[in-house]
């Protein structure tokens, strides 16, 4: 029996149950049931805004405290040097099921608020410094710069003065006082403002100005080289020294105020030098002061970092568990005395006993002996699909679940597509080499499984690794057409002997091959791959094989019907759908796979008649029935099979059309003989009533109530007679379109084959014969760029190419023949996933 | 034929908005909201809506205006993504949007510096989207010739402000006749702007620019009364667009209290009902809430106008018409916020709904 042991075959058996749990239990419950992961549990109070559900305080307080976990985690990323996390697995668990529990979760929501309110001052200290901090270069760099402007106003000064002295020389003891007098009166008669601003803004500062003053100033600026830092946020504003000379107070005024207005600091200068270097040297020593105070403060903030850092990734994970623990309370509903939490749910049939067991642990973990109550309840709603997998089957599970989550204990493709994927893939993409690229990368990817897991890949990366496990099995099953191909990077294998050999080259003029008696066991014979109608024999041999692969899939795909006939219970199907559908293919198409088969048996050159063309024989099979040119004829009486079955075809036509509407009017006329009529108009009535006794007895009967109103079916007559119309018509179109859509698999392997091989001979067949130094430097380069196209084109997009044509013969060509597909996913609360929806 | 390339340049940015305009609370949100009994509730219920959690890592007690803020700032971030993403003339169109609250801005600028307010406050209080970069400098300004002068006269302001030079001193009436001034000019240039664009987009915008004209029009007659504005200068401020132009224009100049006002407004029959019970209160001196009472007719007919925007496609004005829209969804959360904030339950319906 299939229900004994887990199978992929259908998805799991699922039953409803309801959980009767007394309040004390269920947090522990739930936590449980989560670590645990499989149990979905359904909203039973989907007409409650979220905020006034019963347990929105805890979520609350949770979330309080995820902010605050937040803001340590973005304070620690935003530290230049790296401080570190300890990781989940290697620090102290914080216990937060069991009596124990709220006490746990009170002191961690003290100690997040101590750590953040220490940390907020820490860091409003460390601004503030960092502020003052800021403040005093710039004041520097004002003092130092002016000093500059200055220096160089006086020396342009004193030449004024020299020069102008030059002319009055006579007088020499008079030189000594008015070298005295121009010194002292490096005083300048115009008042000034100094400051720093944002070097983004000085053009603005300097035009708003300009058109203030009416010109009437003199601005000189210079950049400082180095960019401040701004504390809070990380980011770099660089800024430049302005020194602006006006006169007046009124215009002083106005400019100070621009100043200020456009986000400038100002600094009081004084205009002697004196004076300046006094308060530079003021400066200079204040700025050492208070860069101690804030190495310190730094210091000090880094080490609480690192205490935080210590226990955060075990904070976040607690806050996170206790989030998904409250919303999943949320979904449940109270019984009457409000002492008991009724919880609905489904689950797989064969976890129950697991799930018992984890309620009572739960139980004694958190010390009561009211032990939760589980029992099933019997409904007729259908049950989410859940397909249990492995990292093996996950990949490929998911490739199918993509096109869409199959109907609930429908035939699963998923475990077919493990071998056929792979398989179609290889035909496509058959080559030796390539293959073992893949298949080496797979196994690398494999066998750091365990580091790769836990490093975060990136997107591409980390789908490339999701699907590790198909591309192992895709490498494997490419060495095996390769072989059969007999292809390695576009050359051949001569493994055994080749049944073919060629006469000693004379001329210019074509050899034919003769032919030794010997058969090669394995693949193609090598001798073909170099012979002058290589093409055209691998050409007519891919396409008639890509036709016998897809017939043979799809008539595969086809019988899958039946396990699902059989299950639900439709044994009308298998006579009104599977059987036509089946003669219909086989009739045509298993006609024309028997014929090439036929073909390749048969040899041609001691036969009397020229081989006959397989698809003028289909075409004029339909085109004219019972008439067969013997010029063209395969077997004898060929004329009459071909009619009979070409009858067979036509019949299956209308079986499929009628039978099914037919037996499904009977059934309803003999229960409408019998007396029954539709219930629907009273149906909704009484289901309305149920709403209201539902909500008077507050939740007790709540389950029950939602059972009444099952998920009514009620096919009309006419949807089932178009609805088989249109299954009829798509199927027979399909199976032309789709034979001839398996073509690809021909078309991708030649153009994959001939890609390579246009590679090999415009790069490394080129250097090859090449001898000396040059001819081995020439071989290294060459080979280093024909490894790297083999690898990114022919691997990687040609690989990618491949994939999608599987995929599409899958979802398109095969799955259209058995899979409905319309089922919902089975999505049980879980701890395991907290980190990705993050 | 604007159909046919409109989506070459604008049709993803339109497609956008349409999205941000689906976000748009409708009236069961705004009922939910309503039953919020703290701002933590607001948090959680807002939190459901397109909002996400914008307001997930402020601490916990929260401030109305913190709420105004952020969702002010969701706003400004769709808008500026919008505008880098647009090409000429659409993006001539968001610079348009934008002019008005550089309007707001300039006038709060100036009348805070003339009460002398604290600039840094001032400029915080901004609005974000109208702020320029030479916009500071506004604070040194005493008089309209200066203010132009130093700094108007480069931005996208100058030629509305050339028409108000002759105003000498910046003093509290002034400054509306100012602003007054600049709006006018500033309706008048996106009018004809819109024209330049031609159908479809100039139909939708002219509806809505011309409602905006008119309701200044009688906001700006209504406010006159009692006040030292002769009627010369009140009509010099009456926007030359609009459906009350010209006749209702000149009606209103010569008007001198609220009846006639009203009576103007019956030749046109979508704005006949503003008045319906607002003058039975007048009479009985209830005079500012008769006041707010027109004012929420006047915002229930513009987001109804708005919201006609989205009816019509391949045109500009949904830009226009989203950024009021969601504006008036600020204000509809502010004062639902604030109703739950100073437990003043029973007005919380007084807002607009918009869906």
């Amino acid at each position: 029996m299939g229900d004994d042991y887990p199978t992929l075959f259908r998805s799991e058996q699922m039953s409803l149950v309801q959980l009767f749990v007394p309040t004390e239990v269920a947090h522990d419950a739930v936590a449980e049931l989560g670590e645990l992961g499989n149990v979905q549990f359904k909203d039973l109070n989907p007409d409650v805004a979220p905020f006034q559900r019963s347990f929105v305080g805890e979520i609350r307080r949770v979330d309080e405290m995820a902010r605050r976990v937040r803001f340590f985690s973005t304070q620690i990323e935003k530290e230049k040097d790296v401080i570190p996390i300890r990781p989940l697995y290697d620090s102290a668990p914080l216990i937060t099921v069991g009596p124990r529990a709220a006490q746990t979760i009170d002191d961690l929501d003290v100690t997040l608020a101590e750590h953040e309110s220490r940390l907020q001052q820490m860091n409003d200290s460390y601004k503030t410094l960092s502020e003052r901090t800021r403040e005093l270069i710039e004041a520097r760099h004002v003092l130092r710069e002016t000093a500059v402007f200055f220096d160089k106003a006086q020396d342009q000064h004193t030449d004024i003065r020299t020069s102008f002295d030059d002319s009055s020389a006579p007088l020499l003891q008079h030189d000594d006082r008015e070298n005295h007098f121009s010194s002292a009166s490096v005083q300048f008669d115009l008042e000034f403002v100094a400051g720093t601003i944002d070097r983004a803004r000085i053009p603005t500062f300097e035009r708003v100005l300009w058109r203030v003053l009416r010109g009437n100033l003199y601005m000189n600026h210079t950049d400082i080289a180095e960019p401040f830092v701004d504390p809070e946020t990380g980011s770099e504003t660089r800024k430049n020294v302005f020194i602006i000379f006006a006169h007046g107070d009124a215009l002083l005024a106005k400019i100070r105020k621009v100043a200020e207005s456009m986000g400038a600091t100002l600094y009081p200068i004084d205009a002697n030098a004196d004076k300046r270097s006094d308060s530079l040297r003021e400066v200079t020593a204040r700025l050492e002061d208070i860069q101690t105070v804030l190495y310190n403060t730094g210091a000090n903030r880094r080490s609480e970092l690192v205490r935080i850092g210590e226990s955060l990734a075990s904070w976040q994970d607690v806050v996170r568990k206790e989030k998904l623990i409250y919303q999943t309370m949320n979904l449940f509903n109270y019984d009457v005395r409000r002492k008991t939490l009724i919880a609905e749910g489904w689950c797989p049939t064969r976890d129950i006993t697991m799930i018992q067991m984890a309620l009572r642990h739960a139980t004694e973990e958190s010390g009561t002996n009211m032990p939760p109550i589980l029992h099933e309840l019997r409904t007729n709603k259908t049950p989410p699909t859940f397909n249990r997998t492995n990292k093996f089957t996950e990949g490929f599970q998911t490739l199918m679940d993509t096109y869409g989550i199959a109907t609930y204990q429908e035939v699963n493709p998923g475990l077919m597509a493990v071998i056929t994927f792979p398989f179609l893939f290889a035909v496509m993409f058959g080559d030796i080499g390539h293959g073992f690229i893949i298949f080496v990368a797979a196994v690398l990817m494999i066998l750091f499984e365990r580091q790769m897991a836990k490093a975060d890949l990136g997107e591409i990366v980390g789908q490339f690794y999701f699907g590790r496990y198909i591309i192992l099995l895709m490498g494997l099953f490419s060495i095996y057409t390769g072989f059969m191909y007999n292809d390695i990077f576009s050359k051949t294998l001569h493994i055994w002997r080749s049944g073919w050999d060629y006469p000693q080259q004379q001329g210019n003029g074509t050899i034919f091959a003769t032919n030794n008696g010997h058969v090669y066991p394995f693949g193609v014979d090598p001798a073909w791959h170099d012979a002058d109608n290589a093409l055209v024999f691998t050409n007519s041999y891919k396409m008639k094989m890509a036709v016998v692969l897809g017939v043979i899939h799809m008539t595969f795909s086809l019988c899958l019907q039946i396990p699902n006939h059989i299950r639900f219970k439709r044994p009308l199907d298998i006579y009104a759908n599977f059987v036509p559908q089946m003669i219909f293919l086989q009739s045509i198409f298993g006609y024309l796979v028997v014929c090439i088969i036929y073909k390749w048996t048969v040899d041609w050159s001691k036969s009397a008649t020229s081989p006959p063309s397989l698809l003028n024989m289909l075409i004029l099979m339909f085109l004219s029935p019972g008439e067969v040119d013997p010029q063209n004829e395969l077997y004898g009486g060929q004329s009459f099979v071909q009619v009979a079955l070409v009858l067979l075809a036509v019949i299956c036509i209308p079986w499929m059309l009628c039978t099914k509407p037919y037996f499904r009017w009977k059934e309803m006329r003999k229960i409408h003989d019998q007396g029954y009529v539709g219930l629907d108009q009273d149906g909704t009535h009484r289901d309305s009533t149920d709403e209201v006794l539902a909500g008077e007895e507050e939740g007790n009967g709540r389950a029950m109530a939602e059972d009444a109103d099952e998920e009514h079916e009620h096919e009309d007559f006419s949807e089932v007679i178009i609805n088989q119309v249109i299954h009829t018509i798509e199927f027979c179109l399909g199976c032309i379109s789709h034979t001839a859509s398996y073509l690809r698999l021909w078309a991708l392997s030649l153009a994959h084959a001939q890609l390579s091989e246009v590679l090999w001979d415009m790069t490394l067949a080129r250097v090859l014969g090449m001898e000396g130094i040059v001819g081995m430097i020439a071989l290294i380069l060459i080979g280093i760029f024909w490894f790297a196209a083999t690898v990114f084109v022919l691997c990687i997009m040609e690989g990618l190419s491949a994939f999608l044509h599987a995929l599409r013969l899958h979802w398109v060509e095969s799955m259209s023949k058995h899979y409905e597909g319309t089922g919902y996913a089975f999505t049980p609360l879980t701890f395991a996933h907290l980190d990705a929806n993050e | 034929m604007e159909g046919l390339f409109f989506n070459v340049d604008s049709g993803f940015l339109e497609g956008i908005v349409r999205g941000y305009k689906a976000g748009i609370l409708t009236q069961s949100q705004y009922a939910s909201l309503g039953q919020c009994e703290t701002l933590e509730d607001f948090r959680t219920q807002l939190s459901a809506s397109d909002y996400g959690n914008f307001l997930a890592n402020e601490p916990s007690p929260l401030s109305t205006s913190t709420i105004a803020d952020k969702a002010t700032k969701v706003l400004v971030d769709q808008f500026n993504y919008l505008r880098s993403n647009s090409v000429q003339p659409l993006s001539k169109f968001f610079d348009y949007i934008t002019y008005a609250y550089m309007i707001d801005n300039v006038i709060l600028l100036i009348t805070g510096t003339l009460h002398e307010r604290d600039t840094h406050e001032l400029l915080q209080r901004c609005h974000p989207l109208g702020v320029f970069d030479t916009m500071p400098a506004l604070c040194v300004a005493t008089n309209v010739e200066e203010l132009y002068q130093s700094v108007l006269v480069e931005t996208a302001l100058a030629p509305y402000f050339r028409d108000c030079l002759s105003a000498s001193d910046l003093d509290d009436l002034n400054i509306e006749i100012v602003r007054n001034t600049v709006y006018k000019a500033y309706l008048e240039d996106f009018y004809h702007f819109c024209t330049s664009l031609g159908s479809p987009t100039s139909d939708v915008m002219h509806r809505i620019l011309s409602f905006e004209a008119d309701r200044r029009t009688i906001n700006i007659t209504i406010n006159s009364f009692g006040t030292e504005l002769t009627k010369e200068q009140r009509a010099k401020l009456f926007p030359t667009i609009g459906r009350l132009f010209p006749e209702g224009n000149n009606q209103l100049a010569k008007s001198d209290d609220i009846d006639q006002v009203r009576q103007v407004c019956e030749n046109i029959s979508e704005y006949r009902s503003f008045f319906d019970n607002t003058s039975s209160q007048l009479g009985g001196g209830n005079e500012s809430s008769a006041a707010s009472e027109l004012e929420d007719h006047f915002f229930t007919t513009e987001v109804h106008l708005n919201k006609q925007a989205f009816m019509q496609q391949f045109q500009y004005g949904v830009f226009y018409s989203y950024m009021k829209l969601k504006e008036q969804e600020i204000r509809n959360l502010t004062w639902i916020a604030e109703c739950i904030a100073q437990d003043a339950r029973d007005r919380m319906q007084d807002f607009i709904p918009i869906f």
